[in-house]
């Protein structure tokens, strides 16, 4: 769906994103992991046709990102809650919908189910200033997929949002993926990348580190889990990559357990085996 | 509702939302445009009294007695100057009206019993209904002191009772009826003055409509000439502050969308535009178009308003759009290339407001062109608050023809298109 082949951008000295090769497939929840300043943003900015690469070639679904095949395609929910906020939701929705052609039937229609889908019905007609934070990353969520777009570029959409609307946000991403829609995820959270993602790019200075599912991430590069087994005698503490075998062999040496801890890597230690740095350093 | 419909409802909305935007666009304008009219109207009808220019073509002594009565009134303010001059002026609108005291004046004015009532002439511009009536009233009640003085004073009422006696005798048309009954009556009470000078005289005179005692006891005859008015200069002081003021309706109107563009890119929506599958001329045009309907229908109010309330006339509608739409043009090129030069919020604020008060000191916004200094009046070439604000006064006051309108107003439309072109050029929609 999306097909980035070799793409850098450059800002005066600064390298953004470094010689990016990779594949987003249909239907899949692909997840950019990394900290802020990563490139995430300008990797967005550049699939959804807003900048352009200083080198490489980018298609999102065989077009230009400039083209407007592509733009129809994408909907893009930028980082800050991009709406007007002396407008109401429905005055957002409907000059957002209007960038793309929409009839007043399906401005009418679509904005009516995508604020259901997001659970901001009752409010609909409040002007967004007077939403709370995760109220209007719904409300951006919302926007973002009232054309009904095939990708939804999603960069950082939980930054500032109280649990509960992170849930909601979360569930709606999951429906999404069921509706089959292909969503790049972009985030410096590591717990929403494993609870989300099909897959996972780390990506750091620009460059794009590892890319694999999150299990095949953490079975690359997280190193050792650690076991913990207690008992009467004493407690066992060691890392392995196999901890299953060690655990059996534990279990034939000891008849005595009385407790046991298994932590298996995360994509922090992904990370930080990657780059000597924790995510959110 | 088409894409750029739909952009200039949404701008409409932000803006009119904005209590201050609405504040500098609408209310401030009036505020300066009431403030400073009322000054300048002061200098012609206001509570200073109705401004008047009075020939005296008789010069006798009544008659000058009766100017200096006029200028001691509080409802007038008097100049005195030859008839031609006096009329002239009227006609220029300088002054309200004018007064003639014809010759023959005096000699009515200080007979009470008989010969013609007083004439005065009076010019006035047949649209000054308010200032006619009272002038009108101020004049009768002038009038009537003659009678007050006569009646007053026993030394006086016996003279002007001398007076009429002659005039009797000399005066072949009044009827022998009265002529019996005023030369039986007047002498005998000449006699009793003369003889009783503190007697109090209490004297009813009843007329019944014949010539000669009826017209005499009329306080003034009131010969009113309509004046066509020259108008070559402003109706009211309005007319000069009402294009002042809608030069700072504009400039809250450019600031506010030039803010509005600056912030469409920290608010992240420039994002979603340049995202959408429209052009970057589409997303400028729609701010252009957005900017230039606020500014047409901020100054269409404006005028409407000036006509309503102050009087301003507009008397040339088609040469007034023609103004609105050319300045309106020019502010909104004006507008694309601050957005384009501020870049932020705060470098529009700065700039903007800079830019926007340099333009209007030097451009008329404060004082008028007219009452400009030489030096100063050379620099508001400069400005383009000046082409605006002769754009506005040559479609109303200054009565310009097309061709004269076409200088300033091809000055903003040029500006415009200019100033456009260049910051639409220069302004970075992605971040």
């Amino acid at each position: 769906m999306i097909k980035i082949e070799g793409v850098s951008k450059q800002f005066d000295d600064l390298l953004a994103v470094d010689n990016l090769s990779l594949d987003i497939h249909q239907g899949e929840i692909f997840g950019l992991l990394g900290p802020n300043g990563a490139g995430k943003s300008t990797i967005i900015s550049m699939i959804s046709g807003q900048q352009l690469p200083t080198s490489g070639s980018l298609k999102i679904a065989g077009h230009s990102p400039v083209s407007n095949q592509s733009k129809r395609l994408i909907g893009v929910a930028p980082q800050t809650t991009a709406m007007y906020e002396e407008l109401s939701a429905l005055d957002n929705l409907e000059f957002f919908g209007s960038l793309y052609g929409m009839s007043q039937g399906d401005l009418k229609s679509r904005s009516d189910e995508v604020l259901e889908f997001t659970g901001l019905s009752e409010r609909a007609q409040d002007r967004v200033k007077k939403y709370s934070g995760g109220m209007k990353r719904r409300l951006n969520l919302a926007i973002t997929m009232l054309h009904q777009p095939e990708i939804l570029l999603l960069d950082e959409p939980t930054v500032g949002v109280d649990p509960q609307s992170r849930n909601k946000l979360f569930e709606n991403i999951l429906d999404l993926k069921a509706q089959g829609k292909t969503v790049l995820y972009t985030t410096h959270y590591m717990e929403e990348a494993e609870k989300l993602c099909d897959r996972v790019g780390i990506l750091d200075h620009g460059k794009l580190l590892a890319l694999d599912s999150v299990d095949g991430l953490i079975d690359e590069y997280g190193g050792e889990s650690q076991l913990d087994v207690t008992t009467a005698d004493e407690v066992i503490t060691l890392g392995t990559q196999h901890p299953v075998a060690e655990l059996q062999e534990i279990l034939r040496e000891h008849s005595n357990i009385t407790d046991l801890k298994l932590k298996r890597p995360d994509l922090e230690q992904v990370f930080l085996h990657l780059t000597g740095r924790h995510l959110r350093d | 509702m088409g894409l750029l419909g739909a952009m200039v409802k949404k701008d409409l909305k932000l803006l009119f939302r904005d209590k201050m935007t609405v504040f500098f666009t609408f209310g401030f304008p009036l505020i300066f445009a009431a403030f400073f009219g009322s000054i300048f109207s002061s200098g012609g009808s206001g509570s200073a009294g109705i401004a008047v220019v009075v020939s005296d073509l008789d010069q006798s002594t009544e008659s000058a007695a009766f100017v200096q009565r006029m200028d001691e009134v509080n409802e007038l303010r008097v100049e005195i100057l030859p008839e031609h001059e006096a009329r002239e002026a009227t006609r220029k609108g300088k002054k309200v009206a004018y007064i003639i005291l014809p010759d023959g004046f005096g000699k009515a004015y200080g007979s009470l019993f008989s010969g013609g009532t007083p004439e005065v002439i009076i010019g006035v511009d047949p649209s000054r209904k308010a200032e006619a009536g009272m002038l009108q009233g101020v004049m009768m009640k002038l009038g009537v002191e003659r009678f007050q003085n006569a009646l007053s004073d026993n030394t006086s009422l016996a003279d002007v009772l001398g007076d009429s006696i002659k005039s009797i005798e000399e005066d072949q048309n009044i009827p022998d009826d009265w002529r019996v009954l005023l030369n039986d009556y007047l002498p005998k009470m000449k006699t009793m003055l003369e003889k009783e000078e503190a007697m109090t005289a209490t004297t009813s005179v009843t007329a019944n409509g014949d010539n000669g005692i009826s017209s005499a006891l009329t306080p003034l005859d009131l010969n009113f000439e309509d004046v066509m008015i020259n108008r070559d200069g402003p109706k009211n002081g309005y007319a000069v502050t009402i294009p002042q003021a809608m030069y700072w309706a504009m400039m809250g109107v450019v600031m506010g969308f030039g803010l509005a563009l600056v912030q469409e890119k920290t608010l992240g929506t420039m994002t979603r535009l340049v995202a959408a599958p429209i052009t970057r001329l589409q997303i400028l045009g729609g701010k252009a178009l957005g900017c230039f309907v606020a500014l047409f229908f901020v100054m269409t109010a404006l005028f409407a308003f000036a006509r309503l309330v102050f009087d301003v006339p507009i008397d040339y509608p088609l040469k007034i759009l023609l103004a609105l739409f050319c300045v309106s043009s020019g502010f909104v090129g004006i507008m694309m290339l601050l957005a384009a030069l501020g870049k932020t919020e705060r470098g529009i604020s700065s700039l903007g407001w800079g830019v926007m008060m340099v333009f209007a000191m030097f451009g008329g916004a404060m004082i008028p062109l007219f009452a400009m200094p030489e030096w100063m009046k050379a620099m508001s070439d400069l400005s383009p608050v000046k082409w605006a604000i002769l754009s506005f006064e040559g479609a109303t006051w200054r009565n310009f023809s097309y061709e004269e309108l076409l200088l300033p107003c091809g000055i903003m439309l040029m500006l415009g298109i200019i100033c456009f072109y260049a910051g639409s050029r220069m302004i970075k929609l992605e971040e």
